[in-house]
């Protein structure tokens, strides 16, 4: 699968600020969450690689420099804005078709395809009121139609979930879901609502403090400690005293229960021949996935 | 809106992969946009229409009922000799189509680019292939259709109505520069009204500052400017580009107007040219600020 965007040496500064340092990323996926605590720099590179802010480096959407072809790029890709963002006296059909028009679209097929868009979110009556009279989560679905009214190849989403209520949560998650096979793009997810990205991510990019501290699958993120529970027949403090001596993370939880996190390559046959040598008989070795959260904060605290 | 959660109606949809307008033709839509918004509701371009074809009608009533009767009291020819309705009626006319105009401006322009940064829109505008000169060239464009629209038409309409009335074809044709002088008068109220409020607008990130202060300054701060010069009968007023429109038509048709002041043509001039300059510098450096936060907290 080819990469949907590639970054090399990525440095954006404002002043004597640096809010990009150097990214390196290559990104594959159908939904991608993008994630890091305020200030992480997630808004500065999605300006960057829509081309509106000049950057050092190189970044590529779609195969095309964000740098030289911007405004293809922006052609090519649909943005929904996490704050409000809308045009005053227009309904929702005018406003997905106007800005349809601003994407390159003739008036005819830019109003007929505001009308499959607000379908497709699921947008019926109301449609022909002013937006200014919407719910907070009816204003999201407009604005994530108004992202697609254009056919986009590659969608972000800037905190979508941002404002809702369970429900309209839930309903917004599964409209997301739903949009790489129903709409054959690639969809970037900004949020830091780490259980959004849980239910429907499949690769993640965890940003901090200008740097990227994680490109891959959320399955690899998860696991990427390497975390095991182990349970002993007694002495779980000898058994995490030799294992830490070997370079692994232990945290003793009872007499007989340990969690243990391998370092490196090593394999659970070190923890096998630690209990050997110590005379131990290990009763279950489990092995422990992380919560996204805790995953999330091993990332970002490790340089924190 | 009240579908279950997780269930998604598929109306077929597919990519699109027709030709697209070339991002330099797209200030056409902006401009649409803000026609087609003025347009809606009943108290802006409609109200300003209204009274348009009002004026029209009154002056062309008046030129054409009462041809030879005196023109109000207070206008005279330069030469100080009394003038007939129909000579009068054309330039007579032009304040009052401003009237019109400045409810356009008021309702349409003195809001539309705050009205922009107010809703969010800009962050529509930043994630597409809208440059700020789009925007500014749109804005523009809409705006100089709106008020140009009431401040040429009707009196371009009563200036070959009086030429009509002329029963001499020679006569006619030594009148005919009245045409250029409506069509320039016409000309500088349309930047004038289109533009300076737009830079108003331009300035705020809400409606009703931008409203409040384009009214505080074109009724309060002008008005205080052309009573101050005409107080003391100096060029002082040409800082109100009204004062300075008057004095515009007073030299361009030959009028000798009571309490108004006169000051020259090129200053007159200079005036709308320098308040539609740093309209446009306001105008330009804005937007552009309002494009580089379009969205993100960077």
């Amino acid at each position: 699968m080819s990469p949907v965007i590639e970054l090399a040496a990525l440095t954006k500064r404002f002043g004597a600020v640096t809010a990009l340092d150097g990214i390196d990323a290559r990104v594959t996926g159908d939904v991608i969450g993008l994630l890091g605590p305020n200030g992480a720099g997630k808004s500065t590179l999605l300006k960057c690689l829509l081309g509106v802010l000049a950057f050092e480096g190189s970044a590529r959407v779609l195969g095309l420099s964000s740098a030289q072809n911007g405004a293809e790029i922006r052609d090519r890709v649909g943005y929904m804005p996490e704050q409000e963002a809308s045009v005053f006296g227009l309904d929702a059909v005018q406003l997905c078709a106007f800005v349809g028009e601003l994407s390159g679209l003739p008036r005819a097929e830019a109003i007929q395809r505001a009308h499959v868009a607000l379908d497709h979110v699921g947008f019926d009556d109301k449609r022909y009121q002013p937006i200014e009279s919407y719910s907070t989560g009816q204003k999201q679905r407009v604005k994530l139609a108004q992202a697609l009214v254009h056919s986009p190849e590659l969608l972000f989403l800037d905190e979508p979930t941002s404002g809702l209520h369970p429900r309209a949560r839930d309903e917004m998650l599964a409209l997301v879901a739903e949009l790489p096979r129903r709409c054959s793009c690639t969809v970037v997810l900004s949020t830091h609502l780490l259980p959004d990205v849980e239910r429907v991510c499949d690769h993640a990019i965890i940003m901090h403090r200008g740097r990227v501290r994680f490109v891959g699958t959320v399955d690899e993120l998860r696991r990427g400690g390497r975390a095991f529970a182990v349970e002993v027949r007694d002495d779980a403090e000898r058994l995490a005293g030799a294992l830490a001596s070997a370079g692994a993370t232990c945290r003793v939880g009872s007499p007989t229960k340990l969690a243990v996190e391998l370092p490196g390559d090593a394999t659970t046959a070190l923890v096998f021949d630690k209990a050997h040598e110590l005379g131990l008989q290990i009763r279950s070795l489990d092995v422990e996935r992380e919560t996204i959260e805790a995953a999330f904060l091993r990332m970002i605290g490790a340089t924190a | 809106m009240s579908e279950p959660a997780g269930i998604i109606r598929d109306l077929g949809y597919e990519r699109y992969a027709g030709s697209r307008r070339a991002p330099s033709k797209r200030w056409r839509v902006l401009a649409r946009q803000q026609i087609a918004s003025a347009w809606q509701p009943w108290w802006q371009y409609k109200t300003a229409i209204a009274i348009a074809v009002i004026v029209t009608a009154v002056f062309g009533g008046l030129m054409y009922f009462f041809t030879d009767s005196s023109m109000f009291r207070g206008f005279r020819w330069v030469s100080n000799l009394p003038m007939t309705m129909s000579d009068g009626a054309v330039p007579a006319s032009l304040q009052w189509f401003r009237r019109a105009a400045f409810v356009v401006s008021t309702a349409t322009a003195a809001t539309t680019i705050a009205g922009d940064r107010e809703s969010g829109a800009f962050a529509l505008y930043v994630a597409r292939s809208t440059r700020p000169v789009d925007y500014i060239v749109g804005k523009v464009a809409a705006m100089l259709v709106l008020v140009g629209s009431i401040t040429i038409i009707g009196p371009l309409f009563l200036a070959l109505l009086r030429l009509g009335l002329f029963d001499d074809t020679t006569v006619l044709v030594a009148h005919l520069w009245i045409v250029p002088k409506v069509l320039a008068v016409g000309a500088l109220t349309t930047i004038t009204y289109a533009i300076v409020p737009l830079a108003c607008s331009a300035l705020f990130a809400t409606r009703a500052q931008a409203l409040a202060v384009w009214a505080a300054y074109w009724l309060v701060a002008c008005s205080i400017v052309a009573l101050l010069g005409a107080l003391t009968s100096s060029w002082f007023a040409a800082f109100d580009p009204a004062s300075a429109l008057d004095s515009i038509i007073d030299q361009l048709f030959g009028l000798h107007m009571v309490r108004r002041v006169r000051f020259p043509l090129d200053l007159a001039v200079g005036s709308i040219v320098v308040h539609v300059t740093v309209a446009l510098a306001i105008i330009s450096i804005c937007v552009r600020r309002a494009h580089r936060r379009g969205f993100g907290d960077a």
